[in-house]
């Protein structure tokens, strides 16, 4: 070994024989401090895992267990709905979606795609797309998350895909519940339809602790599915499991099993409902426009049908619904998801008689046998002297009462009652009272059935004018309003159930579509006995006065009080039925140009008259109070087993 | 006569020691990759852990065989060949988890830093052995010092920081052995000092969220900080004893990824627990031991510096790799030595101590 520097030196030459201990001396020094580097990393090691296995180990074996163990949600079945005859109308039915998980698929995926492509139809290029680059470019979800490849799929697909799953890595199939409505449109309005819970309902019903909400449920939207959401849906259940890290399930520990959620069954008679939309749509394929009809069981206020054209098939919103689908329903102008029968705002027309005879009977304007000459038209009174507006009648039908004033329609007629004889020998109703009758049969006020978007309408008076408009009241405004024009109006429902107090004596039900909630052993949990409005401040015998003018327009004859009347629905009569009805042809909109106003045609009845079983309203968009009167008398055939007259 | 009399200085001890490691190393694999549907089959994992060790085997016996001191005389062709293949890797390598550290020799794929890190300790061996007295000038020290950055910025770039990082504590053990001066020690650290910002603006971006991470990995639980948080609990959940072989389910479920490689620390930290993590590092520590008695016993400064270049591969390539998995060291993709999955780290570690035998049955010049 050569010495270069000049430091060793020293130490060798004193003694040489000690060259190689001296030598060794520093690497034993450095080799010691190897060791002191083994114990240095041991120590720092072992003191961190003292630190985390033992005084920290209870943590970390709680956050493994968090880890593995989960906690799912098991979905409790919807409550189905029934008929009043316990027909089925929703049930649940399983929907088939086919998913991928990214991270099971094999190393190369082609293969997988081109066989599941040939099962489903899509081309195997636009499977690898959604699972490479859905949704927008690049995937976010992680290799974990299933990426959806098709919803809805059928029973035999979704089949295919499970027998060949060895085959088919990565792709898997998921059962969720879905609601089928059997009669799709025919009921879609009264029922509504379930969809993805919103933020806004969420918030909502997030406090309900015992049916647990989640922020992936499917909740009512609207219909009966909505009003009775906390009924139909059931407490979910729950399966405590192991899982490993991609989520799969690997243990069962527990499992609370779901309560199914209450089943309902309606006042709705589908056979009825099914037969009312079959003859409005044949009317419909002819005149065109919508078309409403309820019936009612004036003895209980059930509502037995209630059909609105057009309508919807609530079935779409069980399967992924695509925008443009959407979008087209909810821009249709002719509103088919609206449920016309409760929403629709309308003058009443003639059919608002009803409520201004009984005023005038109640309040003495007039007495049943008061008299009253029709010349086809009144001269409206003018304070400032002159002949005044000419106020047309539909006809000229000289002599009227109360009796053949309701079978004709007679406006003049009830422009006096309304306003009073031009002559001033008696004092007509005016607006105040006229109002208020018209809210006592229930008009200008929800009905308070039990389906969503109900409308009030609007009862007309002095003060709401002056509010609502800003003009003081014409006494031309009162005349309107005594033949159901003007500011007056009404909802279909409001004006069967006003029909059905009449009918029934007085009596104004809320009216009831639900009969009766039982649990999914089918033990009743509630059950609903009518509910009353009010008992109308009337004298039972006007209302029969009034039913007998009801009962008359649809007859052709004289009165014991010598006045005649060609009933204005004398046409629509059933022989044997003995039908009460009223026609109401409502103007709207601008004349055209033979200055002609189109007209929405009402008409409500009621048989037979003495004890009325069921009430029928029928209402068109377009047409007259005839054309709904004969739709009317269809139903009650149908409704009383009454042959056609072709047919007897 | 002679052959047989150098056997007398085989230490036994180390390869008693290596091969209880390697036993370890291959349960640990066996649970690591465990399937529950087919209890006690021997994988492919498991065979080929086993089959890397019997290479491995041969290569320590073969080392053993030849005298190390021929070692010295091919050293630099070692070197460039290494270097070579380091560039290559950058250039052809394949990538994996983000990173170009193999390169397809046909049969099989190698991770040329491994090999690096042997070469490198050859090499500098033979440096500072050649120039054991010059090591006190300034100059020497740098020259020893370029001789162990290159391979290790070739490492580094791939990118690679756990290696390229080994590669610098190699250098600094050897050098320690080889004796440069504490002032020298003094610049180098004043010059590292002034260079870090530097090498922080050349590291990559993964390289930085991983030392983000290190600091919190809550701050990203589900991206980069799953790793980290997965390994934390599985090993503190572990307890004393563990959870059982093959029955911890942060393994067993998976919660933990790779878990055959860099973390089967903790596949070994939940089922064995802290006391099957004291038994491990019992087993290193008198691994380490033994190659601190090699470098002791050694005859020459050669053989002296290739066992302590060993030594102090294997004590911070444990360090780093148990440190990230307990959250002392940030992630970086460094094996734990004999115990991870892995063929040429197993390779290699083995040949490597084959070799220390080497120098420790040659320690005396003349046998009598």
């Amino acid at each position: 070994m050569s010495r270069k520097t000049g430091v060793e030196p020293i130490t060798s030459l004193e003694d040489p024989a000690d060259i190689d201990e001296g030598e060794r001396d520093p690497f034993r020094g450095r080799l010691l401090a190897f060791r002191v580097v083994i114990v240095i990393i041991l120590a720092i090691l072992v003191r961190q895992l003292w630190w985390l296995q033992i005084v920290k180990g209870a943590e970390y074996v709680e956050l493994a267990d968090n880890n593995r163990f989960r906690l799912m949600s098991i979905e409790a079945p919807r409550g189905v709905i029934y008929d009043r005859n316990k027909i089925l109308l929703v049930r649940n039915t399983p929907s088939y979606t086919i998913s991928i998980i990214p991270a099971d698929l094999p190393k190369d995926p082609q293969a997988v795609f081109d066989r599941l492509g040939s099962v489903l139809d899509i081309p195997p290029a636009r499977i690898r797309e959604l699972v490479e680059l859905a949704p927008n470019g690049k995937r976010e979800t992680d290799d974990f998350t299933p990426v959806l490849i098709k919803a809805g799929v059928s029973w035999d697909t979704a089949f295919t895909v499970e027998e060949r799953h060895l085959e088919l890595a990565g792709v898997h199939v998921q059962i969720q519940p879905v609601r089928e409505y059997l009669d799709g449109p025919l009921t879609s309005q009264i029922l509504g339809y379930v969809g993805h819970i919103t933020k806004e309902q969420y918030d909502e019903y997030k406090n309900d602790e015992e049916k647990k909400y989640s922020i992936n449920d499917r909740v009512g939207q609207t219909g009966l599915e909505l009003t009775l959401e906390s009924e139909l849906r059931g407490v979910p259940g729950e399966r405590h499991m192991e899982v490993d890290s991609t989520g799969r399930e690997v243990d069962t520990l527990f499992v609370r099993n779901p309560v199914p959620g209450h089943n309902v069954r309606l006042t709705i008679d589908i056979a009825l409902q099914r037969e009312i939309a079959r003859i409005l749509q044949d009317k419909l394929a002819e005149i065109g426009g919508a078309a409403t009809a309820i019936a009612m069981d004036p003895r209980n206020g059930q509502v037995l049908a209630m059909v609105s054209i057009p309508s919807y098939d609530n079935n779409i919103f069980s399967r992924e619904i695509t925008t443009d689908e959407l979008n087209a329903l909810f821009n249709d102008p002719m509103r088919p998801m609206v449920n016309h029968a409760i929403s629709d705002v309308n003058a009443p027309g003639s059919t608002f008689k009803i409520v201004v005879a009984s005023a005038a009977l109640q309040e003495g304007v007039v007495t049943k046998t008061t008299k009253v000459y029709c010349p086809g038209y009144i001269y409206i009174p003018n304070p400032f002297g002159g002949l005044g507006t000419r106020m047309a009648c539909w006809a000229w039908h000289g002599w009227e009462d109360l009796i053949s004033g309701l079978a004709n329609s007679c406006d003049v007629y009830f422009y006096n009652l309304g306003g009073g004889p031009p002559s001033g020998e008696w004092q007509g109703l005016g607006p105040s009272r006229m109002a208020q009758y018209a809210k006592l049969f229930g008009f200008g006020a929800k009905t308070g059935i039990d389906l969503p978007g109900e409308a009030a309408g609007t009862i007309p008076d002095e003060d709401w004018k002056r509010l609502t408009l800003g003009e003081p009241w014409y006494s031309g405004d009162t005349y309107n309003m005594a033949i159901g024009q003007g500011f007056v109006t009404v909802t279909p429902i409001q004006m069967i159930n006003a029909t059905v107090a009449l009918a029934n004596g007085g009596t104004l039900f809320k009216p009831q579509i639900v009969a009766e909630i039982t649990d999914s052993e089918g033990k009743v949990v509630k059950s609903f006995a009518p509910e009353v409005i009010r008992h109308l401040p009337v004298n039972p015998d006007y209302l029969a006065s009034v039913r007998e003018g009801l009962r008359a327009g649809m007859l052709i004859g004289k009165t014991d009080n010598g006045t005649s009347y060609v009933g204005t629905s004398y046409d629509s009569e059933v022989p044997g039925l003995r039908i009460a009805g009223k026609t109401g042809t409502a103007q709207y909109g601008i004349p055209d140009e033979k200055g002609e106003m189109p007209t929405h045609g009402w008409f409500t009845a009621f048989a037979p008259v003495e004890s009325p079983e069921i009430a029928v309203l029928v209402y068109i968009h377009k047409g007259g109070g005839k054309v709904a009167a004969n739709l009317a008398s269809e139903i009650f055939r149908y409704y009383f087993r009454v042959p056609e007259e072709g047919a007897r | 006569m002679r052959e047989a009399k150098i056997w007398r200085h085989f230490d036994g001890y180390l390869l008693v020691v290596t091969l209880a490691l390697l036993c370890y190393g291959v349960l640990m694999v066996y649970s690591a990759t465990f399937q529950p549907d087919a209890p006690g089959v021997v994988n492919s994992f498991v065979s080929r852990q086993m089959i890397f060790a019997a290479i491995g085997l041969a290569g320590f016996f073969i080392a053993v065989t030849i005298d190390y001191r021929i070692l010295a005389n091919l050293a630099n062709v070692v070197y460039a060949l290494v270097l070579a293949l380091l560039v290559a890797t950058l250039v052809l390598g394949r990538v994996t988890h983000g990173a170009q550290r193999w390169i397809d020799l046909g049969l099989f794929p190698l991770q040329p830093s491994e090999l690096a890190k042997l070469a490198l300790i050859i090499m500098l061996a033979r440096y500072f052995a050649d120039h054991e007295d010059d090591m006190r000038q300034f100059r020497y020290v740098l020259l020893s010092l370029c001789l162990a950055g290159i391979p290790a910025v070739l490492t580094f770039l791939q990118p690679d920081l756990g290696s390229a990082g080994i590669m610098g504590f190699v250098w600094i053990g050897m050098a320690v052995m080889a004796g440069v001066r504490l002032l020298h020690w003094l610049i180098l650290g004043l010059l590292a000092g002034a260079m870090s910002p530097v090498f922080w603006m050349s590291m990559h971006d993964y390289m930085k969220t991983r030392l983000e991470i290190f600091r919190d990995p809550y701050s990203d639980p589900l991206g980069a900080g799953y790793n980290v948080i997965q390994a934390l609990t599985a090993v503190g959940s572990g307890g004393w004893i563990g959870r059982g072989f093959t029955s911890g389910t942060q393994s067993q479920l998976h919660f933990l990824r790779v878990q055959y490689a860099d973390f089967i620390f903790s596949v070994l930290g939940e089922e064995l627990g802290f006391v099957g993590a004291i038994v491990l590092l019992l087993l290193f520590a008198f691994l380490l031991l033994r190659c601190l008695r090699v470098a002791g016993l050694s005859s020459d400064a050669f053989g002296r510096l290739l066992a302590i270049g060993v030594f102090t591969w294997l004590i911070f390539q444990v360090f780093i790799n148990i440190g990230m998995n307990i959250g002392l060291v940030p992630v970086t993709g460094v094996p734990l030595p004999f115990i991870s999955y892995g063929g040429s780290s197993l390779v290699i570690l083995i040949t490597s101590l084959g070799i220390l035998e080497s120098v420790v049955m040659r320690h005396k010049k003349i046998e009598f």
